[in-house]
């Protein structure tokens, strides 16, 4: 990680309150071009909150997101994904009356200023893109005969067809078993080989290890730690926090059972 | 990644919001339409003198006209209905408001500005237009019933505030001058809802069209792939309200006669609506067959005089058998995935019941 470039995402002193409830305070970080980022924490850090944050869903209470030179902050959805900021929602959100290809094609026809392809062009993307996620043999079903880790992969290809620069993935692995989780890894690295910055927030640990370059702990809305994962996930106030408490959850479920 | 070459796609690339079942569906409602449209071209021309002295029969009298009329009009309101609440699944109960925009500024143009008719009547699609804008802007940031219920309210205060202003003719309404021709509006609204239904079928294969689908299916998910929804929200009520300005318009002129109880009958709202619910929310014909159907059964039924009572009776059990077998329309019904079959029945009722 040299600093010799500006960053892609920037965030400094972000703040972000419902009501009396402050979600984070003073959150600040960069994100390196080619990096993949892993945000980690305990339900309730605030990991998907950020995420809002920085796609224009919820105006900051403080402090300054910048993307690739330019002010996110302020800005709504539409307006950040014309910048080149792409993501996906946790709950997935597909077009239950469109076909798999036709959901891709409409990242396409609108997204980022670099994607807004012309209709032919942009379901002859909606297939490469489908391809690079796995779901080409499906391209054609409706929506609803989709399994979870397909619909999860639908929500990947949808963001992808509006061509970002940066990838904003909110625990597209949750729910999946082993198998379809190394599926999936394998899909990440080939889209961050595809040239996409990504940050993603997971709670599996193998995740994190497997193809973050950086990770960043968030507890009780402030920023615990950040570096290498290995470093990270070796840090004793992470333990503590986050990893001992997950850690506790298991033994105890093993005990019940 | 490398951009897509153009050419590298498959045969079923074309862009539509519609699968290749219901493309093949609407290739045979297209070439219904055709021959419907060609019948109603030829038919009223019977009545033209040349044509009595040439010793053709008559197949349109004034009663013909007068329905007919009347069923495209519905035509107009339901396309434009379908539109806004249909594809862009904003469920406004209150369009009638630009019927009556459009009505009423044609009736004050050409009764206070003596402008002649073919300049009100574009004006009326205009005023209804930007009224749309006006009460978009903020209406639109409502959803499911509280957009229903609001754009109601403001179908409502709109017409009483118009029938307490003087300026409007008040309860009294506004008299226009008479043009005598059948032909006329009957054309007019022929025009009418040609154009809705071309509109519409431009806004399904055009982005917009894909913007505003992705915007009923899931807002927050078309905002974050780039979609300006307020834009495209607004826009596309904008159209609806234009279309349903210029039945207004027409109207006006026709019925010669226009007030509160004409103009900004909440009938022509909730008619519109359930003809696009009979004929298939969304699609491109389903408002056109329902209120083809729908108007003429009303029509026919309501021609009974005594009978008339017992027409809205008949139209609500019509409704309720409608909604419970055919939820997605007559247009799916015939050649869709529908069919007359308990198997079929069993689905709907589950895909659709509570």
């Amino acid at each position: 990680m040299t600093a010799s470039a500006s960053p892609l995402l920037s965030l400094q002193g972000v703040t972000k309150r419902f009501g009396g409830v402050t979600a984070f305070a003073d959150v600040t970080f960069d994100v390196d071009a080619g990096d993949v980022l892993g945000v980690i924490g305990p339900n309730g850090a605030g990991k998907t909150t950020l995420l809002n944050c920085i796609s224009g869903v919820y105006r900051l209470d403080g402090g300054d997101i910048t993307f690739n030179g330019q002010r996110l902050s302020g800005r709504p959805p539409h307006e950040v994904a014309r910048l080149g900021v792409g993501r996906t929602f946790q709950v997935v959100k597909p077009f239950t009356s469109m076909t798999v290809r036709e959901n891709a094609a409409v990242g396409a026809l609108f997204g980022s200023s670099e994607a807004r392809m012309p209709t032919g062009r942009a379901f002859a993307y909606a297939d490469e893109v489908l391809e690079l996620v796995g779901l080409a043999p499906k391209r054609m079903s409706p929506v609803g005969s989709l399994t979870v880790p397909d619909r999860k992969r639908l929500e990947v290809a949808r963001a992808l067809c509006t061509k970002p620069r940066l990838l904003l993935l909110d625990e597209v692995m949750a729910g999946l078993n082993a198998v379809e989780v190394d599926e999936a890894l394998e899909m990440v690295r080939r889209v961050q080989k595809s040239g996409v910055t990504i940050m993603l927030i997971e709670h599996v640990m193998r995740v994190i290890v497997g193809v973050c370059t950086r990770a960043l702990v968030l507890h009780l809305g402030r920023v615990l730690a950040m570096g290498e994962p290995q470093e990270v996930l070796r840090d004793q106030r992470v333990i503590e926090a986050y990893l001992g408490q997950e850690y506790a959850r298991r033994q105890a479920r093993h005990r019940r059972e | 990644m490398t951009t897509a070459e153009p050419g590298t796609q498959a045969p079923e690339g074309s862009f539509s919001v519609v699968t290749r079942a219901s493309q093949r569906r609407e290739r045979i409602l297209f070439i219904a339409a055709g021959v419907a449209l060609l019948i109603l071209v030829l038919v009223p021309l019977t009545s033209l003198d040349a044509a009595q002295s040439a010793g053709l029969p008559l197949l349109a009298d004034r009663y013909w006209f007068r329905i007919a009329t009347t069923i495209l009009m519905f035509v107009i309101v339901a396309g434009a209905w379908n539109i806004i609440g249909g594809l862009t699944g904003y469920p406004a109960f209150g369009n009638v408001v630009f019927f009556g925009v459009g009505a009423y500024t044609v009736g004050t143009l050409v009764t206070k500005a003596n402008l002649p008719y073919a300049l009100a009547l574009p004006a009326g699609v205009l005023v209804a237009a930007a009224g749309a804008a006006l009460i978009g802007l903020p209406l639109l940031r409502l959803r499911g019933h509280y957009f229903a219920v609001a754009s109601l309210g403001v179908a409502v205060a709109t017409g009483e505030v118009i029938n307490n202003l003087q300026f409007f003719g008040g309860a009294s309404g506004i008299f226009m001058p008479i043009i005598r021709s059948d032909l006329l509006f009957y054309f007019l609204m022929l025009g009418g809802a040609v154009g809705t239904v071309a509109i519409t079928w431009a806004v399904l294969h055009s982005r917009f069209g894909f913007g505003l689908i992705a915007i009923r299916e899931d807002e927050a998910a078309a905002a974050v792939i780039g979609v300006n929804t307020t834009l495209y929200k607004v826009a596309a009520y904008m159209l609806s309200a234009a279309l349903t300005g210029f039945a207004g318009a027409v109207y006006a002129e026709w019925n010669v006669f226009i007030d509160q109880s004409t103009a900004f009958n909440l009938d022509i709202s909730i008619d519109s609506i359930l003809m696009a619910l009979i004929g298939g929310i969304g699609t491109l014909f389903g408002p056109l067959i329902g209120a083809a159907v729908l108007e003429y059964l009303i029509q026919s039924f309501a021609g009974g005089g005594s009978l008339a009572a017992y027409t809205q009776v008949g139209l609500g059990v019509l409704l309720t058998v409608a909604v419970i077998f055919l939820p997605r329309g007559i247009v799916d019904f015939f050649g869709g995935r529908s069919s007359f079959s308990l198997r079929y029945l069993r689905r709907t009722m589950r895909e659709t019941g509570v």
